[in-house]
């Protein structure tokens, strides 16, 4: 039982990290038919620069808004200069996010190092406590916590909010919301702009969870966050939260009984989605041509 | 994307074609004794003739199709893996390599037949996301299996004692690469490479005249991932080493990718012209970085002049100057009329 408890929030703090990547990769393709191959190279930056900001101002909530901030201004660059032009060109979008995804990784191994980089938890976040005979480590329930915060706000954000609302207008029907006079562009940057933050969130939060960050931090989590978006379906936060929760907790119990196997296993399960159930589990996108 | 051949040529232009073709095969064929002193520069040669195959099969999904695929390094690996583990496991003889190669067509084409049944018929997003998954599949099979792979550190392994000659292998090298140009440009000019660039021009339309898409997608498919194999066996034979990073890592799909990028997409002299200048370039870039250390992450230079080609030229060098050229015919032949 107190293996299972370990496991679960093991993979509840996994599948909250992946879920704050995730949840802009969904947004983005929900909305502007993106599909973000440079997501990870946002959230390396965003773990990269928020640690090297909490490691020299020692204050961990500076470096959670540097890392954010840094995704931000990635994003706002990002939309304005190289996604901007090709909207609507679906293989050249696909071809330019992974040249912007290469140069992120590259810039990442010449300003800081190419080496892994240690990435200590804040004092008052390192440790754990024990409830009966089960030990909790203070850091997970932290990510566990700030996870279900942004998604809720999000969701609260998508549906009660005149700007949720044109989001998800516009994930319906573009055409028309753009009909209905508003600026379509600047919904875009907006959503953009979001999702690149919320990636430089999970980027920050990664560092003291994994303890150490590399330049492959990007591709790595970028995968993670594709099955998720995969199994839960593009354009849906709650799907998008659904199955990063299932996702982190299959690779908590899986990696625990066959550590070899998990990254497989997870890509089996995406493979199968998409040749099965192509919108995925809660999505209502057509993934098919046809 | 349109760079098809227009369709009334005169026959005069053909034999002008084929004129060049053979002073280009010349050439290429004396390339290789310029340099014979140096066996770098044999290695380069070699290396760039292979790369130029790889990307010729990239080429043919990216530039003839219309579909991205971010996964075709796993058949370069199948084929680099399948001789080593030949060559390792039995003996190094003209049968096993025979052998091997036997197995890198069945092993290619049954996988990108079952693939391409399998997520053709996904959207391209999709398709490129899945593609990218199953490679990483493949490199983290070959990092975790290793009593076959021997994972990052791979192995080495002999081959025929003619190949251990680099004159040799840069002439095997260079008559492949042509040989293949040839069948690929056949390939691309058959009834069925028409409809393939009929599929990339326009899908529905392609539908609608009663062609089944995702069958002659599937065809293209199992064509660049059989032809991939092969590049992957020379490279295997060439540098006599196997290992998941050299043979099953993400960058190969990327070199693919930057040089039919940067060559030309839908032109196959395109990906020959772009091998050689990556290769090249990038060996230069290298040498830099003992004076200056930023080019150590010579990548990083490759990646932005690979955004700035996507966003300005799209059609890579042949591609922009078969522009040129044919916007300067059309000028002159309206001059005159």
């Amino acid at each position: 039982m107190e293996l299972f408890i370990t496991l679960t929030t093991n993979g509840l703090a996994t599948g909250m990290l992946i879920f704050l990547l995730a949840a802009g990769l969904s947004l983005i393709f929900g909305l502007m038919s993106v599909l973000n191959f440079a997501h990870g190279g946002l959230f390396a930056w965003g773990a990269y620069v928020g640690t090297w900001v909490y490691m020299n101002t020692g204050s961990f909530l500076v470096g959670i808004v540097a890392g954010i901030l840094t995704g931000m201004l990635l994003g706002l660059i990002m939309e304005r200069l190289i996604i901007q032009p090709v909207y609507g060109n679906h293989i050249q979008q696909i071809l330019i996010t992974l040249g912007v995804m290469i140069v992120l990784g590259e810039l990442i191994k010449a300003v800081f190092s190419a080496n892994p980089q240690g990435a200590p938890a804040p004092s008052w976040l390192s440790g754990s406590f024990e409830a009966g005979n089960i030990i909790f480590v203070k850091y997970r329930l932290f990510i566990i916590i700030t996870g279900f915060i942004v998604l809720i706000l999000l969701q609260y954000v998508l549906t009660k909010t005149k700007l949720g609302l044109i989001v998800r207008a516009g994930v319906m029907n573009k055409e028309m919301i753009q009909a209905l006079g508003v600026n379509i562009k600047k919904v875009f940057l907006f959503v953009f702009m979001l999702g690149a933050g919320l990636a430089g969130l999970s980027g920050v939060l990664l560092g003291p969870y994994a303890n150490v960050i590399t330049p492959g931090i990007g591709m790595e989590y970028q995968m993670l966050a594709f099955v998720v978006v995969v199994i839960g379906g593009m354009g849906s936060i709650i799907g998008t939260g659904l199955s990063a929760i299932i996702v982190g907790l299959a690779n908590a119990y899986i990696a625990y009984q066959w550590p070899q196997i998990s990254m497989a296993v997870n890509m089996l399960i995406m493979i199968a989605i998409l040749i099965i159930r192509p919108q995925g589990l809660f999505g209502a996108k057509e993934a098919h041509s046809r | 994307m349109n760079t098809g051949l227009p369709l009334n040529q005169p026959k005069r232009r053909i034999s002008v074609h084929h004129l060049s073709y053979l002073i280009l095969i010349l050439l290429l064929l004396l390339v290789p004794l310029f340099f014979k002193e140096s066996n770098s520069s044999l290695i380069i040669i070699s290396n760039i003739a292979i790369m130029a195959v790889f990307a010729m099969s990239y080429d043919l999904l990216l530039g003839y199709t219309g579909i991205i695929s971010f996964g075709h390094v796993m058949f370069f690996g199948i084929g680099a893996y399948t001789v080593g583990i030949f060559m390792k496991k039995f003996d190094y003889t003209w049968l096993y390599l025979f052998e091997a190669l036997i197995t890198v067509v069945i092993i290619t084409a049954t996988l990108s037949l079952l693939l391409g049944a399998l997520t053709l018929r996904l959207k391209a997003h999709f398709f490129a996301m899945l593609t990218l998954a199953v490679a990483e599949l493949f490199a983290v099979i070959g990092n975790k299996w290793r009593s076959v792979t021997n994972g990052a550190d791979g192995f080495s392994f002999r081959v025929p004692d003619i190949f251990r000659d680099r004159l040799i292998f840069a002439y095997v090298a260079i008559i492949f690469m042509i040989l293949i140009f040839f069948a690929l440009r056949q390939f691309t000019l058959s009834p069925v490479g028409r409809i393939l660039q009929g599929i990339r021009e326009n899908e529905e339309r392609m539908e609608a005249l009663g062609y089944h898409i995702l069958s002659y997608k599937i065809i293209s498919f199992i064509v660049a991932g059989f032809i991939a194999g092969l590049a992957g066996m020379m490279y295997g034979i060439g540098t006599r080493f196997v290992s998941v990073p050299s043979v099953l890592g993400v960058d190969l799909t990327l070199d693919a990718l930057l040089i039919t990028i940067v060559g030309g997409v839908g032109t196959l002299i395109g990906a020959i012209l772009g091998a050689g200048i990556i290769e090249v370039v990038s060996q230069m870039l290298q040498s830099f970085a003992k004076t200056y250390p930023i080019f150590e992450r010579w990548l990083l230079f490759f990646g932005l002049a690979y955004i700035l080609i996507v966003l300005f030229f799209p059609y890579g060098i042949v591609g922009t100057m078969r522009m040129v050229w044919e916007k300067r015919r059309y000028r002159r032949r309206g001059s005159k009329s």
